[in-house]
């Protein structure tokens, strides 16, 4: 019985292309209720090892993971078949300075969100259109680290925009990449390439999120640095 | 006979109106007082008949609110006892005469007609004229005269239908009147006696007054705001891609759809795509009739911030230009929020008579035979005055110079509302070029129209695009990747903080740029002409991050300013020309800090920070500080929706909590004077 319901559990999670490592799974059966239905355990399953850190939870078959070159710069275009399981480990808005997002933070932390009043402030003149003031609405685009289940990170662009990749989303959140372009070292991201998983990995997104204002503030720094160079 | 006291807000309107009644009138002149007379005539009044008439006037508030005695020394009681200390009105001093002569002339007359400005003001100054005559004769029958400019026809006819006085706007200035003199008292006595000692003084200079107003607090925090976000920011690089394309002799440049982006890696990899696509394909080719739409009638609001921005004059120099232009008959009421205009309002005999200026005369020609359309209307009314507009012409060796630009523009703007949109065809080309793309925008203007007598905007036909077809595919002339830098915005200019006042609620329309004077007098910001060299050059060693304006960031004005302007060293450039910003002192500075630093729900100078508060409920003082909710509870007053009692009761209540956390929390004020002022903190310069 323990058994088969380990497969059930495990063909479930491989229909997502999750492949977890046999202790995850002893684990996750160890700690449930025998009563629980099987549709509902393999919810769980899944919600609960999304939340993992890939890096530990996952078995990765060569298949699932980013080519061991896949940095090589020298390579102008090449293809990534996939599927590869990866998780976003850090994400940043280049389509805005990041002292105009630390504005924003800031802004935010004194309260000051009202839409009337940032349009107001960036009135240079009654009929110039107001800036567009960056946001969690922001439309990017978007600079990516991604991390396979081997720990292998990689840069990647979401240039075209996609339903779930924002400055609001939840860091360690798990994508399956396939059939993606790798120019220059980078994985250039296509609506029709990326499937978001979901899932998070809460310490990681806590740290991040809390720390968000301050990187930026270091990497605007460095930036002027190099300006002024 | 009818015997009829009319009384007007100031000696100008008097006299104007008693001639247009009373065509020619005899002057009497009033004892104690030399500048206001008392106007004598008959006039048959519609609902009087046959009267003899005395025209009098005031000059502004006739009386004055201050605490009583006990309470009026500063070392004579707490502050915090002026929240709820008696007040006493009387008469105020240098203003008996004027009184006096009401009492006398009220004691001849049986009927009081008000000739006040219909604004609040002027709703409470008549109700002081009132109280004064009725003391002296109670049987008196008042009224009031409804009117916006001072033209001929438009007095005969307000002269025939009066209404009553508007007792409730007279209680929100009431309100206003009584607020002001508490808080304004309560907060000015309390930081002064605290920080005055703090600040360097000049020789035998009186100790400085460290005075605090609910509206000028949140106007020098709009300075301070924007003068912080100078201070602070960070200038970076941004890369982005160019494209240009040859066509029929023409150099066509393509801007990049992404504008550009912060990540130099990110671009240089597009940018190869775009060099390996080698092709770019035109996606979008559109032509289309477009509009730049004629200005809306004029406001108050709107009058300043163009002032300030194209005639080289302070708002409060425009609204004081634009008040003896109303007196002198020459142009409506100049304290409005309406911009539109009643459709029964004969807006061509306005236009008729610009016909012989030797500027816009021809303009206003062409308007006559055919080209006249009703004005464009925007959302608000006021319910009592017009737009501004000219109601006569004025030849231009009649006028001051001030008086002058502002007539003109006036004139032009109102001849450019009765005038139609200017016309043109905007081209529109995208391309895309590996996988990015590009656009190219181009407009021909087919008609100026209101253009050609309105200056004020600009609209011009760009290079000629050559025609492209969808679907066609060349190869780029030039394609290349470029850098620059984010430039700093610039400081606060006074069009840009009227807006912000507005917006926000702070003042009025009729008192925005008093407020703004106010903080300059008080040498809590200076003022400059933008740009102003003196500054850049002056703290050119304080500036960080070198080039700027490289790229297309915005703004595109001068470099981050180093210290704060030392506080009242050497005043700014005052008037110099252009528009002027306004930079803090570090006494400036050191106050708004100092607030905010108290607390959160002490910030005197964020209102608009309570609207937000007060919708999550973070605290119940919070709405404290918000004058923008003032002036909303002034409008609830007016329109009967509160009372002058309730506002000030809730208002003095909020304040007081920000009161008495302030005083706990003294030291945390005198820490901003110290660090700013004093200098004990390494200047940032």
């Amino acid at each position: 019985m323990a058994n088969n319901l380990l497969a059930e559990l495990a063909a479930h999670l491989q229909s997502r292309h999750l492949q977890p490592t046999p202790a995850w799974l002893q684990s996750f059966t160890a700690g449930i209720r025998p009563t629980t239905p099987l549709p509902a355990l393999k919810q769980t399953a899944l919600f609960r090892l999304l939340a993992t850190d890939i890096t530990t939870s996952l078995v990765a078959p060569p298949t699932t993971l980013f080519p061991g070159d896949i940095l090589n710069a020298r390579i102008q275009s090449r293809h990534l078949a996939g599927p590869v399981v990866c998780q976003v480990i850090d994400v940043e808005d280049i389509g805005h300075s990041r002292w105009s997002q630390v504005e924003t933070i800031e802004a935010k932390e004194r309260g000051e969100t009202t839409k009337g009043r940032e349009v107001v402030r960036v009135i240079p003149d009654a009929d110039a259109q107001p800036d567009v003031q960056p946001d969690v609405d922001s439309k990017g685009p978007f600079k990516l680290l991604l991390q396979d289940a081997k720990g292998a990170k990689v840069y990647a662009f979401d240039l075209k925009g996609i339903a779930g990749i924002n400055m609001g989303m939840s860091l360690g959140i798990k994508v399956l990449l396939r059939n993606c372009e790798v120019r220059r070292g980078v994985v250039m991201l296509e609506p029709g390439g990326v499937q978001i998983l979901g899932g998070k990995i809460e310490a990681l997104d806590k740290i991040w999120k809390e720390g968000r204002k301050e990187r930026l503030i270091s990497a605007a720094n460095a930036g002027r640095e190099n300006a002024a160079g | 006979m009818a015997r009829i006291l009319c009384v007007a807000e100031k000696p100008s309107i008097a006299k104007a109106v008693a001639n247009h009644l009373g065509g020619q009138v005899r002057a009497d002149n009033v004892r104690g007082v030399q500048w206001v007379k008392n106007y004598k005539f008959d006039y048959n009044f519609q609902q009087w008949g046959q009267s003899s008439v005395t025209f009098t006037c005031v000059a502004g508030h006739v009386k004055s609110s201050d605490f009583t005695d006990r309470y009026r020394k500063w070392q004579s009681c707490q502050p915090v006892e002026l929240f709820e200390a008696p007040i006493q009105t009387f008469v105020a001093d240098g203003k008996k005469a004027i009184a006096s002569n009401i009492e006398a002339q009220a004691r001849l007359a049986s009927i009081l007609f008000i000739w006040t400005d219909c604004d609040r003001e002027g709703e409470h100054i008549g109700t002081e004229i009132r109280d004064i005559a009725l003391k002296a004769n109670p049987n008196m029958q008042v009224c009031r005269a409804r009117f916006s400019n001072i033209e001929r026809a438009h007095i005969i006819d307000a002269a025939r239908n009066p209404i009553p006085l508007d007792e409730a706007q007279a209680n929100a200035v009431a309100a206003r009147i009584e607020l002001d003199l508490r808080l304004g008292a309560a907060f000015t006595r309390m930081q002064t006696l605290a920080l005055q000692a703090m600040i360097p003084q000049q020789g035998e200079e009186q100790r400085k007054l460290i005075s605090y107003g609910s509206c000028q607090f949140p106007t020098l925090g709009f300075v301070v705001d924007r003068y912080l976000r100078v201070r602070n920011f960070v200038p970076e690089p941004f890369w982005y891609i160019k494209v240009v394309h040859e066509k029929d002799g023409i150099n066509v440049r393509f801007s990049w759809a992404r504008g550009h982006l912060f990540d130099r890696l990110a671009v240089t990899i597009i940018f190869e795509q775009c060099l390996i696509a080698k092709t770019a394909k035109v996606t979008k080719m559109t032509k289309k009739p477009t509009k730049k739409w004629k200005p809306l009638p004029l406001t108050t609001v709107e009058l300043q911030k163009m002032g300030s921005r194209f005639l080289r004059m302070t708002s409060q120099e425009v609204m004081t230009t634009a008040e003896a232009l109303y007196t002198k008959g020459w142009i409506s009421y100049p304290r409005t929020e309406t911009d539109q205009f009643d459709k029964g309002m004969d807006l061509r005999r306005l236009v008729e008579k610009q016909q012989q200026d030797n500027r816009w005369g021809n303009f206003a020609q062409g308007l006559m035979n055919g080209g006249f359309n009703q004005p464009r209307n925007g959302r608000n009314n006021d319910k009592a005055h017009p737009p501004i507009h000219p109601v006569n012409y004025v030849a231009p060796t009649q006028l001051g110079d001030n008086e002058k630009k502002v007539y003109e523009f006036v004139v032009r703007r109102f001849l450019a509302c009765c005038s139609e949109d200017a016309v043109g065809e905007a081209t529109d080309v995208d391309i895309e070029y590996g996988g990015e793309g590009f656009r190219t925008h181009g407009l021909i203007v087919l008609a100026r129209n209101y253009l050609d007598v309105y200056p004020y905007d600009r609209w011009e036909s760009s290079q000629a695009l050559p025609q492209y077809t969808v679907g066609e595919t060349w190869e780029p002339k030039e394609a290349t990747m470029l850098d620059g830098q984010t430039s700093a915005p610039s400081y606060l200019t006074e069009p840009e903080l009227i807006s912000l006042m507005d917006v926000n609620g702070i003042g009025t329309d009729a008192t925005m740029a008093d407020h703004i004077a106010k903080i300059k007098d008080r040498e809590y910001v200076i003022a400059r002409a933008k740009g102003g060299g003196a500054a850049n050059g002056g703290h050119g060693a304080a500036q960080r991050g070198g080039g700027r304006g490289r790229g297309r960031g915005r703004g595109g004005r001068g470099g981050r300013g180093g210290a704060a302007a030392q506080n009242g060293g050497g005043g700014g450039g005052g008037a110099a020309g252009g528009v002027q910003e306004f930079i803090p002192t570090t006494l400036g500075i050191a106050l708004i800090e100092g607030y905010d630093n108290v607390g959160f729900e002490t910030s005197l100078s964020k209102p608009f920070l309570r609207k937000e508060v007060r919708r999550c409920g973070r605290c119940a003082a919070a709405i404290c500080a918000d004058y923008g909710q003032m002036e909303v509870q002034m409008k609830a007053i007016c329109e009967g929706r509160s009372t002058r009692n309730d506002v000030v009761q809730q208002n003095l209540e909020q304040y007081r909590a920000v009161f008495t956390r302030t005083n706990q929390q003294i030291h945390v004020l005198k820490a901003a004077v110290r660090k700013y002022v004093v200098g004990e903190e390494a200047n940032h310069g």
